[in-house]
């Protein structure tokens, strides 16, 4: 949930979340390729294949059709529509556009909210699309792969991230998994699915250091396997650091050679692709050919020049396995093995530089692709409530937590490596008996200035007593759930006073915009008939109760146009709608669909005489659809706006 | 490890109480680090969100409570300066607020005088090169360890303002180390 952020805690009616044994799946969604595995009911966990027989499906997405194309067909048009197909979105996952600082083909659209830094794509045919829709294309794709494995429904998903992932970049994951039409049970950070997929294999002990170098991420983990906790120490990384960045780097030392200075759009990412390949080549072979077409032109390379090339990348993954190990305490003599996880820990000279600075042998027997996808669908499995032997998984955060103070410096309030679920609560007084207000801004990060750390979201405590200066005492709670996500509440201590919190998240959805993207997917889901059909009831009945209520608002105490016997039978309709609508169980979509027949074919001459009216009224030109639309579409922004209307908290007893 | 015997475990855990009891320990500066790791890994499990992740809403809150709980009294006593911190704070003296009656007590001006003067050896050190750096960094570790020694035997012998006055001077020194580390790591 992207409001979840800061979403207040709400009476809640005490409902058990059902689940389903066995039918829970883990999914690896990775920079360059994803995967999706199962392991139900205590069974060895294996990865699922598509039916070409590939466990990888490449993370990349084509919006070149109507319905967009997921995975190697996907891959192969890449070089033709390089704008329409969109690779590495995990790199743009709750990330504003300053932060990117590598090339991308990709047309970013600026964004009207100044608030939001929420990136958005343009793919062309007037559609953009946000990172969380395109991994929700991914994890959709693996979710119906699951499906026709497992002969039914997935109940929910286990979605493995980066450690070294922040909160902005979690909760879009998140919101991408509810996009996808997933429960999502966990988010698992990769390196600690990793160590559970290895230990639970080999039932180890002692000290491990797990080293996941991907497509787009760097994370290092250190951490203690015993009787069957698997406690992380400490972690660290660099979440924009990986294979691509060896591809971009050789593809750059290509396009020199080849006295390329000012490459075009198409001519860098040939030499990317062809980059890519020939870093694959070298892990086993000590030179290699690579041909640019664009160019017509070719090279031999080498491993020693290969390795030269990103040499400087490789040397940026020790100082966060020094920190790592200084965090957690553990001297690598104390080491039982280093785990390497990631493709690109193929290449020798990574595998080399881990076994260095953590001075002991690597462990590399599972398939470093794989085992990531391995840990997450054991931990789906007990998730969804199988009867696996207990394994407990204590993660940590990977970040510091803090808030904006006077003068920009960040007072931190969670610090980084504290084992999460974990919580911290701060008290602001007010200053004057004139504030009624304050913002409060969160960050997440080392650095001492809350510029230099990452923006979490900002938000407004209002309803301050009016009482002078340091009375009013405002206690608020930041809490990390066990997926590292953020919720903050909040409570005034002196008088009781109801608070109300307003956020927005920096880089993510607000809760409407998932909802409404969840709704979208359900509609193109290809299977799931009924809660599709559901779906797109609710959705058509919502529309036409939408249009006959802005009717009647605008126009429905005429008489001319809406004599009170047919304003009556319609409003009688619109009862039924609403109460359909609103119920949660029990409704079929034909009960809904029969109800939006009723109100359209009561309202219709109401409809008409309007229509006849506006024609009349001199609105020729537009039809009257699109007039209804102008005016729904403002009735949304008024309901959005509306429900932004701060959440209110109650205030609990102090204890 | 779902064992039924336990499973109301999560019950006796009041995460309203200090980090000690949370954990069950006795409170006292002197910990067994086995025991302490001991009690951690058993509440941990107890109070996992996992282990209720079929609970209804009400539980999964009161168990996130719980295990937050956990995690925060281990998260402090595994430190022993954040222990020893704690137990002064338990005593009546919070390091961290600047409160005349409650808060870090004020420190001298012989005391910060004595400061500057640190940091200006530090600058000087800094200019002469990485092995005058690590000498003084080693005679201040040495410094801060004493400094604490000191704390721990006023805790032990139950003089909090004694304690607490020292336990701030331990942390002026530790962060003069802090820049001496970030200025090698530079």
């Amino acid at each position: 949930m992207s409001d979840a952020l800061f979403q207040i805690e709400e009476p809640q009616a005490p409902q058990a979340r059902r689940r389903a044994p066995g039918r829970g799946i883990g999914i690896d969604l990775g920079t360059t390729h994803s995967l999706v595995a199962v392991a139900p009911q205590g069974a060895p966990p294996r990865v699922l294949v598509d039916d070409q027989g590939a466990a990888l499906l490449p993370s990349v997405v084509a919006y070149i059709g109507d319905a967009p194309i997921v995975g190697e067909a996907a891959k192969q048009l890449q070089l033709e529509h390089a704008e329409q197909i969109v690779s590495s979105a995990k790199r743009f996952m709750g990330r504003g556009a300053e932060d990117i600082d590598f090339h991308h083909p990709y047309r970013v659209v600026a964004t009207d909210d100044p608030a939001s830094k929420l990136l958005r794509f343009d793919v062309g045919q007037g559609r953009v699309v946000t990172p969380m829709e395109i991994s929700a294309e991914i994890l959709a794709t693996l979710r119906r792969r699951a499906e026709a494995e497992l002969g039914g429904p997935v109940d929910g998903a286990v979605i493995t991230v980066p450690a070294y992932f922040d909160d902005a970049q979690r909760q879009a994951t998140k919101d991408a998994g509810r996009i996808a039409g997933l429960q999502v049970y966990r988010l698992l950070a990769e390196p600690t699915a990793a160590a559970l997929a290895y230990g639970l294999d080999r039932r180890s002990q002692g000290y491990f250091a797990v080293y996941d170098l991907g497509g787009g991420t760097f994370d290092i983990s250190i951490l203690r396997l015993k009787d069957g906790v698997f406690q992380v120490l400490a972690t660290g990384g660099d979440s924009a650091l990986g294979g691509d960045d060896f591809d971009r780097a050789l593809a750059d030392a290509l396009l020199e050679r080849a006295g390329v200075a000012s490459p075009s759009s198409r001519e860098r990412e040939e030499a990317r692709i062809r980059a890519r390949a020939a870093k694959e080549t070298l892990s086993a072979a000590p030179s290699v050919e690579v041909r640019l077409d664009t160019l017509a032109w070719s090279t031999t390379v080498t491993r020693a020049e290969f390795e030269q090339v990103v040499a400087d990348l490789v040397e940026r993954t020790a100082g966060p396995c020094r920190q790592a190990m200084r965090d957690a305490g553990v001297r690598p003599s104390e080491l039982d093995g280093v785990v390497l996880v990631g493709g690109s820990t193929r290449v020798p000279a990574v595998r080399a530089m881990a076994e260095s600075v953590f001075r002991c042998r690597a462990l590399d027997d599972l398939d470093p692709d794989k085992v990531v996808a391995y840990g997450a669908a054991i931990q789906a499995d007990i998730l969804s409530g199988s009867a696996r032997e207990g394994v407990t998984l204590l993660d940590v955060v990977p970040l510091s937590l803090g808030i904006e103070t006077m003068g920009g410096i960040v007072e931190k309030l969670i610090p980084r490596n504290a084992t999460i679920p974990i919580g911290a609560r701060q008290v602001f007084t007010n200053y004057s008996e004139q504030q009624t207000g304050m913002v409060i801004h969160v960050v997440q990060g080392e650095r001492e200035l809350a510029h230099d750390c990452r923006s979490l979201a900002r938000f407004e405590l209002k309803g301050i007593p009016r009482l002078p200066p340091s009375m009013a005492r405002v206690e608020v709670s930041f809490e990390l759930d066990a997926d590292a996500l953020l919720t903050v509440t909040a409570r005034e201590l002196m008088t009781g006073v109801k608070q109300s919190v307003e956020v927005r998240p920096t880089y993510g959805l607000g809760e409407h915009e998932v909802d409404a993207l969840v709704m979208e997917s359900l509609d193109h889901a290809e299977d799931d008939y009924e809660s599709r059909n559901l779906a797109e009831a609710r959705v058509e009945l919502g529309r036409v109760v939408l249009a006959v209520r802005t009717a009647l608002d605008e126009v429905g105490h005429l008489e001319a146009l809406l004599p009170p016997d047919e304003k009556a039978a319609i409003e009688a309709a619109l009862a039924q709608a609403d109460e359909a609508m609103a119920s949660t169980s029990g409704l079929t979509a034909v009960g809904l669909q029969e109800r939006r027949q009723t109100l359209e074919r009561i309202s219709e001459p109401f409809a008409r005489r309007r229509m006849e009216r506006a024609l009349r009224a001199g609105m020729g030109g537009k039809s009257l659809a699109e007039i209804e639309r102008s005016i729904a579409d403002e009735e949304t922004l008024e309901t959005r706006r509306a429900s932004h209307v701060p959440d209110v908290q109650r205030p609990e007893e102090t204890p | 490890m779902v064992n039924p015997s336990r499973s109301n475990a999560w019950e006796d855990i009041d995460p309203a109480s200090d980090h000690f009891a949370v954990l069950g320990l006795p409170r006292q500066y002197r910990v067994a680090r086995d025991e302490l790791e001991q009690r951690y890994l058993e509440r941990a499990q107890a109070v996992h969100p996992d282990r209720f992740a079929h609970a209804d809403m009400a539980v999964q809150r009161a168990i996130m409570e719980r295990s937050a709980a956990v995690n925060e009294s281990y998260r402090v006593l595994r430190d022993p300066v954040r222990r020893a911190e704690y137990l002064v704070k338990l005593g009546g003296i919070d390091l961290d607020s600047s409160d005349p009656a409650h808060g870090a007590p004020a420190m001298g001006t012989d005391f910060l005088v004595d400061m500057i003067e640190r940091r200006e050896t530090l600058e000087a050190a800094r200019a002469s090169g990485a092995s005058a750096l690590a000498s003084l960094c080693r005679r201040i570790e040495d410094e801060a360890e004493d400094v604490f020694e000191r704390a721990l035997a006023d805790i032990e012998a139950g003089r909090t303002r004694a304690a607490a006055r020292l336990l701030v001077e331990r942390r002026y020194l530790q962060r003069l180390l802090d820049e001496i580390e970030g200025a090698t790591t530079r």
